[in-house]
Formats: C-alpha cells, structure tokens, sequence
C-alpha cells in the first residue's frame, strides 16, 4: 500500500539548486524563468497555467517555491490541489531561513541589493542590468539610469546558501559592490525554510491555500 | 539624424484628440514625454507657453496625459524603469519651464505636503513623480526623502502646519509602515488637521482603507487631483475613500 504523498515542487529558477538538495523522492520539480519577477502582473498568469496544466492529476499538492512577491501571486488558485506557500514577501527570506532574519537585515542596512549564486546565474545584477539598459540606450543613458535607480544602495550582500561553491560568485558580487561603489558583505544563508517547504511540515511560516480559494495580499501582511 | 523640427512634425499626438491647432501641440507634448525627449518637451512647452495657452492646461492636457501613458504601459509590461525614468525627466523639463509662470500668478500656495517613502523603503521614482506633479500644480512640498519614520512624519506635518500627507512604498514588506504612521497621527490627534493619501505599485484601495488613508493614488498622475479633492480645493479623476 502506498501511503507516501506526492508533492509537484513548483519554484522560482534562482532558488533551482535550494530546493532541489531536498528531492527525496516524493516531489516532482518544475521551475519557471526568473523574468516573471520582473513584471508582477504577469507573474500569477504563468503560474496559474502551470497550475491549470496539472489539474487533476496525481498531486496530493503543490508547492509554490514563490512568496508574495510584489503581490505577483495575487489571485493564483487551484481547483484541485491543496497549495502550499511560505509565507513571505519575497525569496531574500527563503534564503536568509525566516522572515525575521529578513526584518532584521533590511533594518540594519535597508539599503542592501542582495544576490544569490541563482540570482547572479539566472536573475539580474546590476552590472547585468546596467548591461542591458546599454543595449536598448546607448551608454551614458544607461550609467545614468541604474546609478538613479540605485542610488540609495549602500551595501551588496551575497547570501551563501551552502549549495554552490562561493568563489566565482564571490567574484561577480564584489565586481558590482565596486560598480556601485558601495560595500560589500557576506551573509550565511540557511537551508532551513527549503528543506520546511519541500519536506514539511509546514508551520506558522506557510500557508495551506485550499482547494477554490485564491491566494490574497492580506494572508502574507501583519495587520 | 532627424533633426528636432523634423521630430516634433513626426509626434504622433495622444489618441482621440483633434488634429489641428493647440490640442494637437498639447498632444504632442504628451507624446514627446512618452518618447522621453527633454528637449522637445521643453521646446513645445515653451511654443505653447508664447502661444499664451494657460499652465493648467499645458499641465493637465499635455504633460500628465503623457505620463499617465507612460505609467500604463509600464504596468503592462511594455516599458520598464529606464523608460519611467527617462520620462519623469523629461516631465521635469517642462515643468521647469511653467514652474516660474505658474508662481508669478498664484499669491499663495495651494498648502503644504508632507511626502516621504516609508520606514525600510528606498524607492522613489514614484514618490518623486508624484513631488514633480504636486510642485507642479501649485503645492508646496516637504519631502522627507526616503525610510522615513513614522516619527519623523509626525514631526515634520506639525513644525510645517502641513495640510496633507503623501506616503509611497514599494515593498509588500514595508507597506505596514504606513498604517504605523496613520496610528501615530491617531495618537498625536493629527488627524483632525492633517488628510493622507497613499500609493506606490504593491498598495492597493483595500489596504488603503483598512489602514485609514483618506486618499489612494493608483497613478502618479492623479496625485494633484487628489490632493485638491482631499483639502476640497476641486478636483475630479481622483478616489477619495469613504470612511
């Protein structure tokens, strides 16, 4: 008799390496191009087709390795699956392990721009950036758009979340610290939050969205 | 290289007005702050500023619509921040242009706004489009920068008597800091003198009203009709909350 569950992991590219360390058998894997990050609006579209593409298959749930993402979850349901999400703003504190450590970064240095190996792999830096705005408007547009839209950085932290050798990254972070002229630091991360989210249980740190109901802005807010 | 009179004949104007005459230079003022050009915005708005047509109407029929469009394709994933910078900063050349006209005419501002970005939170493209916008209609403007406390809000709205109070965020993680802010103001008995209006892309009109904002911004643009509806100076366009 069976009696072990079957979880589809659906997450965000950047974290691909954090979540994948947990695979044990029981979870299936799928994950999606970090641009949707970039446009919110679109982000809860794309996930709500996955979702809709597994509908009714064999799941005992889905995983959401997403948080609420500049309310780029908004809306997203599922009819016939049990959802399950960390209940967090952003991934930052998927890879610092908690909310709270996420709270306590950004009032020490609210001005941090954080990078992970995935972030520096398959999300955006700003020297990346800075690259692509050159392409689209020439280079001294470029300089002025991301030193204006940077300008109140004053720290690069990389998050070390122990799956990825650090050096090569270490190279790319201190590389946009000094592009941005700004300081540069080390953070350990914490596998802690992944490994909750792929294996359960799942605590005060998820939320378990029933089948029908959509995910909402105020389940991830403190008010 | 087309050259700027070339340029401005080619200026499509803004959809569903008149081709002809000064609503089709308003028009094409719009459009030049859709295609981020400093120097055409401010070359039209000098011709219409010659041409006597009034501020108000250069303001609110040229460069706001203008970016107001700008500000819907960037929801639509059809611009990006270069794109909302670089128009904000053509905006600002216009609006440099009518800034001195604009005070010449008006013996008294229309009151005092205090404008910040919540505690934890260093955006403000919005909050600056919205400074640009209020300056621009005829406010004068205390801006409080960035990672404002709630604190320094409160003391900010008492030295300068300020009649209004204009809070942005762009993090889900710091929107709480307005309704921290609202509480103070609660506290403090602000309330009774000073209205608040919200914004900034994670905010919406159901928090905005959870949390005991008078006003919510969804656009920049209608920013001043807001603020003239909430001090009851006139106003239209804008959503004013029910209590």
């Amino acid at each position: 008799m069976k009696n072990e569950r079957l979880l589809l992991v659906l997450g965000c590219s950047v974290m691909e390496q954090e979540l994948r360390q947990f695979q044990n058998g029981q979870t299936e894997f799928k994950f999606l191009d970090y641009g949707l990050h970039r446009t919110p609006e679109h982000m809860a579209q794309a996930l709500q087709v996955e979702i809709d593409q597994v509908s009714g298959e064999k799941y005992d749930g889905i995983v959401l390795g997403y948080g609420l993402c500049s309310n780029g979850i908004v809306g997203v349901q599922s009819q016939t699956h049990t959802l399950i999400i960390p209940r967090i703003h952003d991934c930052i504190s998927l890879f610092l392990g908690s909310l709270e450590r996420y709270r306590q970064q950004s009032s020490i240095n609210p001005g941090t721009y954080y990078l992970t190996p995935g972030w520096i792999e398959r999300g955006q830096t700003p020297i990346s950036k800075y690259e692509d705005y050159a392409k689209s408007y020439g280079e001294e547009t470029a300089q002025w758009v991301i030193h204006e839209e940077l300008k109140h950085y004053t720290r690069i932290a990389l998050i070390d979340t122990g799956v990825h050798p650090l050096e090569p990254y270490r190279k790319v972070a201190r590389k946009n610290a000094e592009f941005l002229g700004v300081s540069y630091e080390e953070l350990p991360g914490s596998p802690m939050l992944f490994k909750e989210l792929v294996c359960g249980p799942w605590g005060k740190n998820f939320l378990i969205i029933e089948k029908g109901q959509s995910i909402q802005q105020d389940m991830f807010l403190d008010l | 290289m087309i050259n700027r009179k070339e340029k401005l004949n080619m200026v499509k104007g803004l959809s569903g007005t008149p081709e002809t005459g000064v609503d089709m230079t308003l028009s094409q003022l719009g459009q030049a702050v859709v295609l981020r050009d400093c120097k055409l915005v401010k070359e039209i708005t000098e011709n219409l500023v010659k041409e006597e047509v009034n501020h108000f109407q250069i303001l609110n029929r040229g460069l706001i619509p203008g970016m107001l469009e700008v500000s819907e394709r960037f929801r639509r994933g059809e611009f990006f921040i270069p794109e909302l910078l670089m128009s904000s900063r053509a905006l600002k050349f216009g609006l440099n242009v009518l800034r001195p006209l604009m005070r010449e005419k008006k013996k008294d501002v229309l009151g005092k706004v205090v404008v910040g970005t919540v505690k934890f939170d260093l955006h403000d493209i919005g909050k600056n489009l919205v400074i640009i916008l209020l300056e621009g209609d005829g406010f004068e403007i205390i801006d409080l920068g960035v990672d404002v406390s709630p604190e320094k809000f409160v003391k900010a709205i008492e030295k300068n008597e300020a009649k209004l109070l204009a809070m942005s965020s762009l993090l889900t993680s710091t929107m709480s800091w307005m309704k921290f802010t609202i509480e103070l103001l609660h506290a403090t008995g602000l309330t009774r003198k000073v209205k608040t209006m919200v914004g900034g892309a994670p905010v919406t009109p159901i928090f905005a009203k959870n949390i005991g904002a008078d006003g919510y911004c969804r656009e920049a643009t209608s920013a001043p009709s807001l603020a003239r509806e909430l001090l009851g100076i006139e106003g239209d366009e804008a959503t004013v909350i029910p209590k």
